[in-house]
């Protein structure tokens, strides 16, 4: 029997499973899908809000702002490259001036540090390419930008250094109360015993949380956000965030610049009834297409080399829900994480460990805990004494396999062989930003597959595009069958 | 290391410019990425390749074979498995490369030449909306593992764009047992050469779809559907026309790009329309002695193309280093009107006149027939009829210095003749 059995290895998985493996008892992690952070943690807009939007006295608005702070020591900790970008909340119009003085006092009663409004004028010293509607701008230097599911990656990665257990393709069917615990049984037939559960399930929270209480307290009902990636050569386009002002229906649609130089265009924010559909539509990219253009000017549409959608768990409860269960002791929920979900993930897995499950039950701190993930940075970013010192330790950083985003095999490797490694194309691809580039694989997926398959000792039509059962290659030719 | 010449690129366009370099004492070194010279033609084995070159027909790896018999016979120096990963200039260029036979060095040469190819389009390049599951992917992918790697990508194909890798693919998954259920082109005409039309779509009963794009793309994990609509004379899907056909591989072949956006230290000139780099009549960039051919420069309709202007620019290279002071530049651009799309070399350098040079050019229209004038200061110099002009074929036309002056620049104009 496992002490804790967490559903979900999103970046608010992840980060309950670092923070619990601080303390005495395992910890098991099961996730759905044949990778962490696969849904919401993999498709967003990687920004570490400074917490001027959410209403004050939610937990959004709390955990938003201590979350963001956190993200310092994680950095430091974990290795997590981290942007820090500021943000504007751009105003055109007198009436999003207004609205603009109410964001501002909600920033300051929230705690953000450092919010302040500015000219157009003064806005366009730092950035240029500002909308030449602007009138004023609300300043909000703490925001920043991180790599989302490396984050995940590496909260998981620190989380097993410390004695955590993580599951990929391991479905929750069903969660039954039995004496001292749970009884969860999976898709695969397994039955998992647990002391405690905690539902980091994201869009299937909800569904997860029905498996156990006949009233759950909120009902996800999820929305999809759509984007466009454009490619990291217009670095330095914007250097801020750029929000326009936010209405009833959200946040609206950003310009976000990107750890590696990229910028992110979006999201569209519409309600979608299946949470795997998370295919873009053409009303949805021309809408993008649209609403950009008010935050800046001349945005180089012809560099985008990507569009995707993400699905977000909104909740009927308007607030992230993270509390132990009203109907089973034991079961605790963080339920309906939607927007500044990746921001507050570290600060919702404090809230849930510390004040949640310590207020429930008895934990006791580890004598020792390595919180540190070695820094590991891309080979062609070092400087060249250090390249130099790692070829002579293996001559494959020299061999190129991604020449858009110059990724070497020795890095490909790694990312197969890792602590939290995988062998798929996209699982690579999310580890070393392999295909990243303006290919997008067209040139090196041939290559990634047939490392995969020499590395994990597979036939070149056993490697999967990402979820099991989803080879690239089908049916190899000119053989007898 | 050291050389007069560093050849970006061992493909058809990289193999003629080292052999049409490489004499009279000066040194050429050619760089390859791949473990093999011949760059995409080993994996094009389809026939059709060296009608104007050897007045035969060969597959693509034969066509390839002869150059690199070539290259081996004169023993041309050459790093295979080699990528680059940036180019400096100083006084010459430093290239930087890595492989993992010597980890990352570097290369100095007098002259380079990129020959580095093009890459293909992708779902992301034209934002084709729609799941994101396996079986995406652009028909080159595909061809290199169908042809070099003996696997197919999917039993029932759809195939979106009309380009010519498009089109052999259509032939060559039919060939292998794929059912290919049809070709979309959004343009109203086809973009690949009519013999592709005839013995690729036509010879083996795939419908191609005019005037039609992909706007739906389903499959949670693996392909499911792709939805075909009619888009109207802009382009916008026409509600009422939808066409869903179940596949579970989706081919592009949507275009293809000059791949000369690696070398991030070299700020070379570009232009929007090759979406490669401006050269003068010498496939010189805007930084002397870095020349481009081939595909690298601008997507050429046949191989043998590339082979004749990479031997030119080969042969300017030579020239350039065995003569590097050279007369001042008068650089006139070539500027184009009427249904000219695009024209390459976008710029002529009066101050280096000699022979007669050529333009190559695209209209961006169909036609029966049509003129072509060249005007200079406001005057024809020169006038062509052409029978038939279409944006899929490029044409190309030999130009007379005599009749230019250095004053002006050049004016390309092609009208169409209504009859």
């Amino acid at each position: 029997m496992v002490d804790t059995l967490i559903i979900g290895g999103g970046i608010v998985g992840t980060c309950i499973a670092r923070e619990l493996s601080r303390y005495e008892g395992t910890v098991l992690i099961v996730e759905k899908e044949n990778d962490v952070a696969n849904h919401q943690t993999i498709a967003n807009s990687a920004i570490i809000h400074s917490g001027h939007d959410p209403i004050p006295k939610t937990l959004k608005a709390r955990l938003c702002v201590e979350g963001n702070a956190m993200y310092e020591l994680m950095e430091q900790q974990l290795h997590i490259p981290i942007l820090r970008t500021g943000a504007y909340v751009v105003a055109t119009t007198s009436e999003e001036e207004e609205i603009l003085k109410v964001l501002l006092e909600r920033s300051i009663e929230n705690g953000v540090l450092g919010a302040t409004l500015l000219d157009a004028k003064q806005a366009r010293v730092l950035e240029p390419n500002l909308s030449l509607q602007t009138q004023k701008v609300l300043s909000l230097p703490s925001t920043k930008v991180t790599f989302p599911w490396e984050v995940a990656i590496r909260a998981m990665q620190n989380a097993i250094r410390n004695g955590a257990e993580f599951r990929k393709n391991t479905q929750v069917s069903s969660i039954r109360k039995i004496d001292n615990g749970f009884e969860v049984a999976t898709t695969n037939g397994e039955i998992i015993l647990a002391k405690h559960v905690v539902n980091a399930a994201g869009v299937y929270s909800g569904v997860v949380a029905g498996m156990i209480e006949k009233n759950v307290p909120y009902t996800i009902t999820p929305r999809r956000g759509e984007y466009f990636v454009l490619d990291r050569r217009v670095k330095g386009f914007v250097q801020h965030v750029l929000y326009p002002v936010p209405t009833k229906a959200g946040k609206g649609v950003l310009v976000v610049p990107q750890t590696h130089g990229n910028i992110l265009l979006g999201p569209t924010s519409t309600h979608q009834e299946e949470p795997e559909r998370v295919g873009t539509t053409r009303e949805g990219l021309d809408y993008i297409r649209k609403q950009a253009v008010k935050l800046a000017e001349n945005i180089p549409f012809d560099q985008i080399i990507r569009s995707f959608s993400g699905i977000r768990a909104t909740s009927t409860a308007e607030d992230f829900y993270i509390k132990e269960s009203n109907e089973v002791k034991g079961f605790f929920h963080a339920g309906g994480i939607d927007s500044p979900g990746l921001t507050a993930a570290p600060a919702i897995a404090k809230c849930m460990v510390e004040e949640v499950m310590g207020g429930s039950i008895s934990l006791r701190k580890k004598t020792y805990f390595d919180p540190i993930e070695p820094e590991k940075k891309a080979f062609h970013d070092l400087p060249d004494d250090e390249k130099k010192a790692l070829l002579r330790r293996d001559p494959r950083y020299g061999n190129i396999v991604c020449k858009c985003e110059k990724i070497t095999e020795a890095e490909v490797i790694e990312a197969i062989h890792g602590p939290l490694g995988s062998d798929t194309i996209k699982g690579i691809k999310k580890r070393a930003r392999v295909g990243s580039g303006i290919c997008q694989g067209g040139y090196c997926e041939e290559t990634l597959l047939k490392i995969i398959a020499r590395e994990t000792k597979k036939r070149l039509d056993e490697i999967n595009y990402y979820a099991l059962n989803t080879p690239i290659l089908i049916e190899e030719t000119k053989v007898k069958r | 290391m050291k050389t007069d010449i560093c050849v970006i690129g061992g493909g058809a366009g990289g193999l003629a410019a080292a052999l049409s370099s490489n004499d009279d004492g000066v040194s050429v070194l050619l760089v390859e990425r791949e473990g093999h010279l011949g760059g995409i033609l080993n994996q094009c084995i389809h026939n059709g390749f060296g009608l104007e070159v050897f007045k035969e027909e060969l597959t693509g790896p034969e066509y390839a074979e002869r150059f690199i018999k070539e290259f081996e016979a004169k023993k041309i120096p050459h790093l295979l498995n080699t990528t680059v990963i940036d180019i400096r200039k100083t006084k010459d260029f430093l290239i930087d490369v890595s492989n993992e036979a010597n980890g990352l060095f570097t290369i100095e040469a007098k002259a380079v030449i990129l020959a580095t190819g093009c890459y293909e389009r992708t779902r992301g390049g034209i934002s084709i909306p729609g799941d994101r599951p396996r079986g995406v992917m652009p028909a080159g992918s595909a061809q290199r593992y169908l042809n070099i790697d003996g696997h197919l990508v999917g039993k029932n194909i759809f195939i979106l764009g009309s380009g010519d890798i498009g089109l052999i693919m259509a032939r060559r998954m039919t060939l292998e047992g794929a059912h290919v259920h049809g070709v979309a082109e959004i343009m109203p005409y086809s973009n690949g050469l009519t013999r592709n039309i005839v013995q690729c779509l036509h010879d083996f009963d795939i419908p191609l779809y005019l005037s039609h794009t992909v706007t739906d793309i389903k499959g949670k994990d693996i392909l499911e559907s792709v939805t075909i609509q009619e888009v109207d004379s802009e382009f916008h899907p026409i509600g009422g026309t939808e066409k869903t056909f179940e596949v579970d591989a989706l081919l592009l072949s949507v275009g293809l790009l000059p791949d000369v956006h690696m070398f991030e230290s070299i700020p070379f000139e570009k232009s929007q329309e090759t979406k490669s780099a401006v050269v003068n009549q010498f496939c010189e960039t805007s930084i002397e002695g870095l020349f481009v051919c081939g595909n690298a420069l601008h997507v050429h309709d046949l191989v043998d193309w590339v082979t004749k202007e990479s031997q030119k620019a080969g042969h300017f290279a030579k020239q350039f280093v065995k003569n590097p002071v050279r007369g001042k530049s008068n650089l006139k651009p070539v500027e184009t009107g009427g249904f000219v799309r695009v024209v390459v070399p976008q710029k002529i350098d009066f101050g280096q006149m000699e022979n007669p040079f050529e333009l190559s050019f695209r209209v961006s229209k169909k036609m029966e027939e049509g003129i072509l004038r060249i005007e200079q200061n406001g005057k024809t110099v020169r006038e062509k009829r052409y029978k038939h002009l279409a944006p899929a074929e490029m044409e190309s036309i030999r130009i007379d210095p005599s009749f230019l002056s250095g004053d002006h620049p050049i004016r390309l104009i092609v009208e169409e003749v209504v009859k």
